[in-house]
């Protein structure tokens, strides 16, 4: 057993002004349910430490450590060397600011998407401590947690054709998240105000259908069914407003 | 580093969401035509006067005469629309082309593909409609001349294949857009639409042949 596997890594830290881009190779022998994740970190202690990647659930939970793996993002910590070929290419994900080598920093552009779309249950209602909490159809609640799952890694975004030519587009993750709170009868906010948020060339229309996002994201979340319901829905708004039916 | 204020609130506007419904609908209305527009020419097999009768009935009527400049102006319109999404700029070009590379995702490849036939069919596209649309009548003989003379032939060998593959994926993208269809159905409709395209090239190359071999009146 033990494939000789070799790594073509991304190199690059723009902090330091005397580095430059580059691809560094790695020879590694594989070991039984070696994920990527085991295989950088024996990399980095036993090869270079210097190699900079994210990690911190190593369990496809907190999205930490999406990378262009062979041209595809994915989860690094679930991506098993077993289903990749021998020579293995690591790029970070496009889009994002880049940290150094195989890091990039998800969080801002996250914390900025989440504040674009507003991604808060919207209501006039005070919160009240005592009160027992509002009860929520079961089928329902189900249906919400679906695209709750979003664990935020930016695979999606790193694989849309129209996120990678247009940095004001706003990417399947942020549609999903709208859909999310459209479906919550929390969420006191009209058609017209997601509208607002949505319907624009940077939100619903401007999206491609070209479904990267869709055949990549690493927790199958429904991303082609949200983003169609979401069109549909946004356009017969604009239709309604065009001949003022309420 | 990004800045945190915005400097403008834009006023609220629906103007994204109706240009992409004229850009579907213009689309879709394309493709209606265009399959129309296969059972018209492949009339042909049957014999160039079954051909002749129904390019007579549509001119009588004056469908023809005003329904070519309306499919023409539609043509434009659809240009117009779609040309919003086609990257110009070189910088987005060379993004795409290596997302495209790097990715090998079929879905992506169809995109692109829809972009380049795109501007193949506005050039050729225009071209065709010209010349038929200053040559009325329409006849299967002075067609049969056309594609005889040698030029035309090769025109319409390079037109039929990227017409055909600008409407599947077309009608597929349409579908899978406008959540028409989901994920479930994603894998058979696209099957559907690789038959569907097939089918409609390998009609046209039977029309094109029939063409070919039609004896001209001398
Ligand atoms: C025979 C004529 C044509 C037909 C039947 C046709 C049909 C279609 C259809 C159905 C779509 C999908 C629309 C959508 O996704 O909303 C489409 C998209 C597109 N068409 Fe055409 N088209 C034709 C000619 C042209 C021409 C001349 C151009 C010239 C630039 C063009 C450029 C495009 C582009 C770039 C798209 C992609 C837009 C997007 O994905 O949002 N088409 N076409
Ligand atoms: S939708 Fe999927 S790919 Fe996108 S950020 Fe969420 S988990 Fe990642
Ligand atoms: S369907 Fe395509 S264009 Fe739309 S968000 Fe997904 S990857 Fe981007
Ligand atoms: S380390 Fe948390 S998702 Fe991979």
């Amino acid at each position: 057993m033990g494939r000789k596997l070799k790594f073509n890594i991304f190199r690059y830290n723009p902090q330091d002004p005397d580095s430059v881009p580059h691809t560094d190779t790695f020879q590694l022998e594989e070991t039984e349910s070696m994920t990527l994740f085991i295989a950088l970190t024996q990399i980095r202690e036993e090869q270079d430490p210097s190699l900079q990647f994210d990690f911190c659930c190593r369990a496809g939970i907190c999205g930490a450590c999406a990378m262009i793996i062979n041209g595809r993002p994915n989860l690094a910590c679930k991506t098993l060397t077993d289903d990749l070929p021998a020579e293995i290419t690591l790029m970070p994900l496009p889009i994002f600011k880049l940290i150094g080598d195989l890091s990039v920093d998800t969080g801002t552009w996250f914390r900025e998407m989440n504040e674009n779309v507003e991604s808060w249950v919207h209501t006039s209602k005070t919160f009240d401590l005592e009160a027992e909490e509002e009860r929520m159809d079961n089928s329902l609640a189900e249906e919400i947690y679906e695209l709750e799952r979003c664990v935020e890694c930016g695979c999606c975004v790193a694989a849309c054709g129209t996120a990678n030519m247009r940095e004001d587009f706003v990417g399947a993750v942020a549609m999903n998240r709208i859909a999310r709170f459209m479906m919550d009868p929390r969420d006191q906010r009209t058609g017209s105000e997601y509208f607002e948020v949505i319907g624009t060339d940077e939100g619903i229309f401007g999206c491609m259908g070209l479904l990267g996002c869709e055949d990549v994201c690493p927790k199958q979340l429904p991303l082609q069914d949200q983003l169609g319901i979401l069109r549909l829905k946004m356009g017969w708004s604009a239709i309604k407003h065009l001949f003022r039916i309420k | 580093m990004t800045i945190d204020i915005t400097m403008y609130v834009r006023a609220p506007s629906r103007i994204s969401a109706y240009l992409d419904w004229l850009q579907m609908l213009t689309g879709a209305g394309l493709i209606l035509f265009m399959w129309s527009h296969m059972i018209m020419v492949s009339s042909v097999i049957l014999g160039p006067g079954v051909m002749n009768a129904l390019a007579e009935f549509l001119e009588e009527y004056y469908m023809a005469q005003v329904g070519g400049p309306i499919v023409a102006f539609i043509f434009l319109l659809h240009f117009v629309l779609a040309a919003r999404k086609v990257p110009f700029r070189a910088e987005q070009q060379s993004t795409v082309w290596k997302l495209s590379r790097q990715l090998r995702h079929t879905d992506t490849w169809l995109w692109m593909i829809q972009a380049f036939t795109a501007m193949i069919i506005l050039i050729m596209g225009s071209a065709h409609m010209w010349t038929v649309l200053s040559d009325f009548p329409i006849t299967a003989a002075k067609s049969a001349a056309r594609v005889q003379g040698g030029f035309w032939l090769v025109f319409y060998l390079i037109l039929l294949p990227m017409v055909e593959l600008h409407v599947g994926i077309g009608f597929y993208r349409i579908a899978v857009k406008w959540g028409f269809i989901r994920r479930k159905g994603r894998k058979g409709f696209k099957r559907f639409e690789n038959i569907l395209t097939a089918i409609f090239i390998v009609i046209g190359l039977v029309t094109l042949a029939r063409f070919w071999f039609l004896a001209l009146p001398k």
